[in-house]
């Protein structure tokens, strides 16, 4: 075993697995420390990946090279594009995953990375040398010295876990919590807060009468699509649906158990601290917050093809076991169902992503990096794009690159940093297409175009993808072209391009081909993308359009450089109440001092006045 | 924050009546807005002072103004970018109209203070004067705290926020639809959406027909006489007009309708309102006038408040002064051609003879400046600004409409609503993208 290491990444959750996956691919040589090789890329939660917002940011991770895309395509059990009534820029993939599959694909993916060498052992200690990373060091005292430090332990630092008044310190159902790494965190002088997730009760399988549920009609059977959707840009063939899930509904009995035994919910008796989030609420929260709300959803989800716990999505709460049981069977359908294990929250520390550069690399600590859950966020997705992005910057940090940065009318990707680095976290963080102010042009048929040449550029992107994305994007732009040049005949006779056609909502491109009005350029593998992107570029033209000007506008803010030394407490005419927003946030350009709470415009200008004598 | 790459627009010159004021434009465009206002193809020569007319906006009665454009180009000019200068006469609402045309033909109304930035980041002025930008900037929180003193202003910020904030629970409503499409519930169809809209729009119209600063501007002030009975109100209204309007009648009483005539009086244009006297009285006919007169009171622009001062001042001389402390008013002590025994302050005149009409007029137009205007290099902001802003969002929230009736998806008709909602923020406040989710997360039970 060697002890000398370009990076060492903490943790194998999602966002680990990326950062150890991507600093290898770019040549490092990479320490991957986790408690065990059995809980590598485990999904603690529900059994799923993408959904609105969240399946751009897994299209995101797979044009930049990552491995999630690829991940769920080869283990998802049902696939499904959301939002497909609406229009191109909000169509989002979902899949079902086959829990321990996904598991196994990204651990022999990692397995096979000849840089990857495994740390298997409990991390303890940041070792630093002069200010700087210099290496970790485990509970058992053993130390691996290194030059980039990532660290992805999601919800461990002081994890305590919470089944009714039930209380265990624990990072998730049975794994005990990491304290000696979370002191040493803390001892950076860092700003931190605590924060709260839950999960729902699993039940057994073999106890639920699918069929009858079906039959007397409370259960509602949730197929994929019919032609399911993959998520990476390198799938060579359309994923299969081989599970269903099935739907049904909470009933005024379950609500009436809710309130009487809410006494006993640590939620509700001040037991817990941590704040959780409001769009993942509690079943004590639909119940208590909601109370006009006659039912709620509930599916039943497998966890996977061969697994015999069944995820009860919806129903996620702390109320004691004995009460969860009760819970369960008041569901119409469950009468008789059993209940494998009890639902629980958990309460963690979190370090203020305040304190972190656009590269997640922390302002004080030069080398060290951090992704994933620690940094506020909540879900895979969330915790795997940010984990791509801190593996490819700890490299780019230990080869002295420049950082890769994505901008807000880049990706998602770059949105979510941007916003943790700026705001931090109130409450536990997800990704919403409404935080994208550039949302037309962030999609998910495009991710490619946007992300793929960047990816290509660090060494991320090897040839066979290469070679399949330069081919595409030929093939875009030289379709664009030809359709702003090729005439056809509208309704009502008159003549005019392909382009402007387009246009009209009842045409679609696919139709005109189908019709043999225009034809256009498409390879077998990538029919389906190549005629969606040219389609959406030409028929959103004017909309895309409105948008790219507001990009342009907000360049100019954007592309003023902050120094990381820049003393705003000398900027004359900013209240102390400012300096100190500024001072904590640390924005590195003008357009991040905008975003900053609390911060006002006069405030921005006068910075961005002194910044050009500074 | 304002982008400090395209070419902004202000009244450069301090508020007050008479003499010449300035509009100065910088960036880019400086000297093609400003050919666009004198309707001049050919380049200013540099730095030398171009005569032009230069017609003002309908509703200042069709009327030109000669102007002198002065063109400074980059770097030596104010700014250090490409500046025009035009002085005209410096009216404010000669100004506001001449700044109304520049922002039509694609000048943006500055921000408080943006010149100076601009002079400062391009090096024109020195690092010391970083304290005086930031001065000038926080102006902007005074000149918003007189928005409380100034009723009408402050009903109209209140009027936005109310509307703002219907748009806003539209906007989220539609974003909700987008970020949860599976939640079992309909946040909100598309005629629902439109039906809310309507009435946003309707608002905004409202406001745009009724807002003082729009009508200021484009039809002039509303000047409203008031006073007890007698005291020469009808004279008065009569002597601004030059004309007979009113019957000049010397029983108590006999003036019940509200008289409306419009004037030009020293460069500004007005309406002038006589009102009935301001009495409690039991006649049925004249209790209505009265009622009108106060509702008068309350949308006018400017009062006059007519005093007698050839008679010791009454208890409804006293009601009248304290009712109207608080608004733009001059105090018009009338009869001067008589021995006076007031010693309130005010300006004396005599309808009768005329004298001291010059003194009144110049402290109407002066008063009215400080309406139309802010401070330093930012008059007519708040007027123009709203009502620009507020066209600005009708506009937006007409596209909207337009794209949900044609069904396409919210995402598009958003894009409208947003920048609808961006504009009426930067009257009442910014919202963001977080503000907008604890909005959905208040209102709705979202989540599996
Ligand atoms: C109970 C629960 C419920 C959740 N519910 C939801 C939900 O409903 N919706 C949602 O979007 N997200 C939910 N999440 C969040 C989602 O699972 C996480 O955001 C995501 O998995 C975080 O990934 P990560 O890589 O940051 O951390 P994790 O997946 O937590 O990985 C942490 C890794 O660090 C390792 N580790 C910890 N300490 C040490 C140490 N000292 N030394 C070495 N290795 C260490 C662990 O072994 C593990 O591999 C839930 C999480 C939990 C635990
Ligand atoms: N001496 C003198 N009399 C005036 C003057 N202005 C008005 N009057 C007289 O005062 C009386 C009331 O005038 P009027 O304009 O009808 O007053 P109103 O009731 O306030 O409208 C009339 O007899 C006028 O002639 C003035 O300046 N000097």
């Amino acid at each position: 075993m060697i002890s000398e290491l370009d990076v060492i990444v903490i943790g194998s959750g999602h966002a680990g697995v990326e950062a150890a996956w991507a600093a290898a691919r770019l040549g490092r040589s990479v320490g991957l420390c986790t408690l065990s090789r059995e809980t590598v890329a485990h999904m603690p939660c529900n059994p799923a990946v993408g959904g609105t917002a969240k399946g751009h940011l897994v299209r995101e991770i797979d044009a930049l090279g990552g491995l999630m895309g690829r991940a769920i395509d080869a283990t998802g059990i049902q696939f499904k594009l959301l939002n497909r009534s609406r229009g191109p820029a909000v169509w989002s993939p979902r899949a079902q995953a086959d829990k321990p599959r996904y598991a196994a694909w990204v651990r022999a993916e990692l397995e096979s990375e000849p840089n990857i060498h495994w740390i298997i052992g409990r991390a303890g200690r940041i070792v630093l040398d002069a200010g700087r990373v210099a290496g970790l060091a485990l509970e058992d005292g053993t130390v691996y010295r290194c030059r980039a430090l990532v660290i992805t332990t999601g919800t461990f630092l002081n994890g305590l876990v919470h089944v009714g008044r039930e209380q265990r310190p624990a990072g998730r159902a049975d794994e005990p919590p990491s304290r000696d790494l979370a002191q040493s965190i803390k001892s950076l002088g860092v700003r931190w807060g605590r924060l709260k997730t839950g999960t729902p009760p699993r039940l057994a399988r073999k106890s639920i009468d699918f069929a009858g549920g079906v039959k007397s009609g409370v259960f509602h059977v949730e197929h994929g699509d019919l032609k399911p959707v993959s998520f990476s840009f390198t799938s060579t063939m359309s994923p299969e649906n081989t599970a269903v899930c099935h739907l049904l509904h909470t009933t005024d009995r379950v609500h009436q158990l809710v309130r009487a035994n809410i006494s006993a919910s640590p939620l509700y008796n001040g037991q817990i601290a941590g704040i959780g989030p409001r769009y993942c609420p509690s079943l004590e929260d639909k119940v208590m917050r909601f109370p006009d709300r006659e039912r709620h959803q509930i599916y039943l989800e497998p966890e996977g093809l061969d697994v015999e716990e069944i995820y009860v999505n919806g129903f996620s709460m702390s109320l004691p076991a004995e009460t969860q049981r009760e819970l369960v069977r008041a569901l119409p359908g469950l009468e008789s169902a059993e209940m494998l294990r009890p639902g629980y929250a958990v309460e963690y520390d979190f370090v203020q992503p305040t304190e972190l550069r656009s590269s997640l690399e922390m302002h004080r600590v030069p080398g060290l990096f951090f992704a994933g859950q620690i940094n506020g966020t909540s879900g895979y997705e969330e915790a795997a794009g940010q984990g791509l992005l801190a593996g490819i910057n700890a490299s780019q940090s230990v080869s002295g690159r420049p950082a890769l940065v994505l901008g807000r009318n880049e990706a998602y990707l770059g949105i979510m940093v941007d916003d943790l680095v700026t705001k931090g976290c109130l409450e536990p963080y997800r990704m919403f297409t409404s935080r994208a102010e550039y949302r037309l042009l962030l999609r998910t048929d495009n991710a490619d175009l946007r992300l793929t040449p960047k990816g290509r550029d660090l060494g991320l992107v090897g040839h066979e993808r290469w070679e399949r994305f330069a081919g595409r994007q030929a093939r875009y732009e030289l379709n664009v072209e030809r359709l702003r040049r090729s005439w056809v005949r509208v309704e009502g006779g008159a003549r005019v391009t392909a382009a402007q056609a387009l246009r009209r909502p009842e045409l679609t491109l696919a139709g005109m081909m189908a019709d043999g009005d225009v034809a256009i350029d498409t390879s077998e593998q990538d029919h389906l993308l190549d005629v969606s992107s040219v389609e959406t570029t030409l028929k959103y033209e004017g909309y895309l359009l409105r948008q790219q000007q507001a990009v342009t506008r907000a360049q100019h803010a954007e592309r003023r450089k902050i120094p990381e030394t820049f003393p705003f407490e000398r900027v004359p005419g900013l209240s102390r109440e400012m300096v100190q927003r500024f001072a904590e946030a640390r924005p590195e350009t003008l357009g991040q001092a905008q975003r900053i709470p609390g911060v006002t415009p006069a405030a921005v200008a006068v910075v961005g006045a002194y910044l050009n004598r500074f | 924050m304002f982008s400090t790459s395209d070419t902004i627009v202000a009244i450069a010159t301090p508020a007050g009546r008479g003499g010449l004021g300035v509009i100065r434009i910088s960036g880019p465009d400086a000297a093609r807005v400003a050919g666009a206002l004198v309707g001049r193809a050919t380049p200013f020569k540099a730095r030398h002072a171009t005569f032009a007319r230069i017609e003002v906006a309908s509703g200042v009665s069709g009327t030109g103004d000669h102007v002198v454009v002065t063109f400074f180009p980059s770097p030596s000019s104010y700014t250090g970018e490409d500046v025009t200068e035009i002085s005209a006469h410096g009216s404010p609402v000669v100004l506001s109209s001449i700044l109304r045309r520049a922002i039509d033909a694609g000048a943006r109304l500055a921000e408080p203070g943006e010149f100076t930035l601009r002079a400062f980041l391009n090096g024109k002025i020195d690092l010391i004067q970083a304290e005086a930008v930031a001065d000038l900037i926080d102006a902007v929180t005074p000149r918003q705290a007189r928005v409380a003193f100034d009723q009408l202003e402050g009903t109209l910020t209140a009027a936005i926020g109310r509307i703002e904030s219907d748009l806003f629970d539209v906007i989220a409503k539609l974003e909700a639809s987008l970020d949860f499409p599976d939640e079992g519930y309909h946040f909100v169809g598309a005629a629902e959406a439109r039906v809310a809209l309507a009435s946003v729009i309707d608002r905004i119209e409202a406001l745009l027909a009724h807002s003082a600063r729009g009508r200021l501007v484009r039809e002039g002030a509303q000047v409203a006489i008031v006073g007890a009975p007698n005291v020469g109100k009808s004279s008065l209204f009569n002597a601004l007009l030059n004309a007979n309007r009113a019957i000049v009648t010397a029983l108590a009483g006999t003036t019940r309708d509200l008289l409306t005539e419009r004037a030009e009086i020293g460069g500004l244009s007005l309406a002038l309102i006589d009102t009935a006297g301001v009495r409690e009285t039991a006649d049925v006919i004249e209790q209505e006038g009265v009622s009108r007169t106060r509702a008068t009171l309350r949308v006018a622009d400017l009062v006059l408040v007519v005093l007698d001062r050839s008679r010791a001042i009454t208890a409804e001389d006293r009601d009248l002064l304290a009712e109207t402390a608080l608004q733009p008013r001059v105090v018009v002590l009338n009869k001067s051609d008589l021995p006076g025994v007031i010693t309130e302050a005010g300006v004396a005149i005599s309808a009768r003879t005329g004298a001291g009409l010059d003194d009144l007029i110049a402290a109407i137009a002066n008063e009215l400046a400080a309406e139309v205007s802010g401070p330093r290099d930012q008059p007519a902001v708040s007027n123009v600004r709203h009502t620009v802003l507020l066209e600005r969002a009708r506009a937006a929230l007409l596209c909207a409409t337009e794209a949900l009736a044609a069904e396409v998806s919210e995402e598009f008709p958003l894009l409208d609503l947003q920048d609808a909602g961006q504009a009426l923020q930067e009257i009442t406040g910014r919202r963001t993208s977080d503000d907008l989710l604890h909005h959905i997360f208040a209102k709705f039970c979202i989540g599996k």
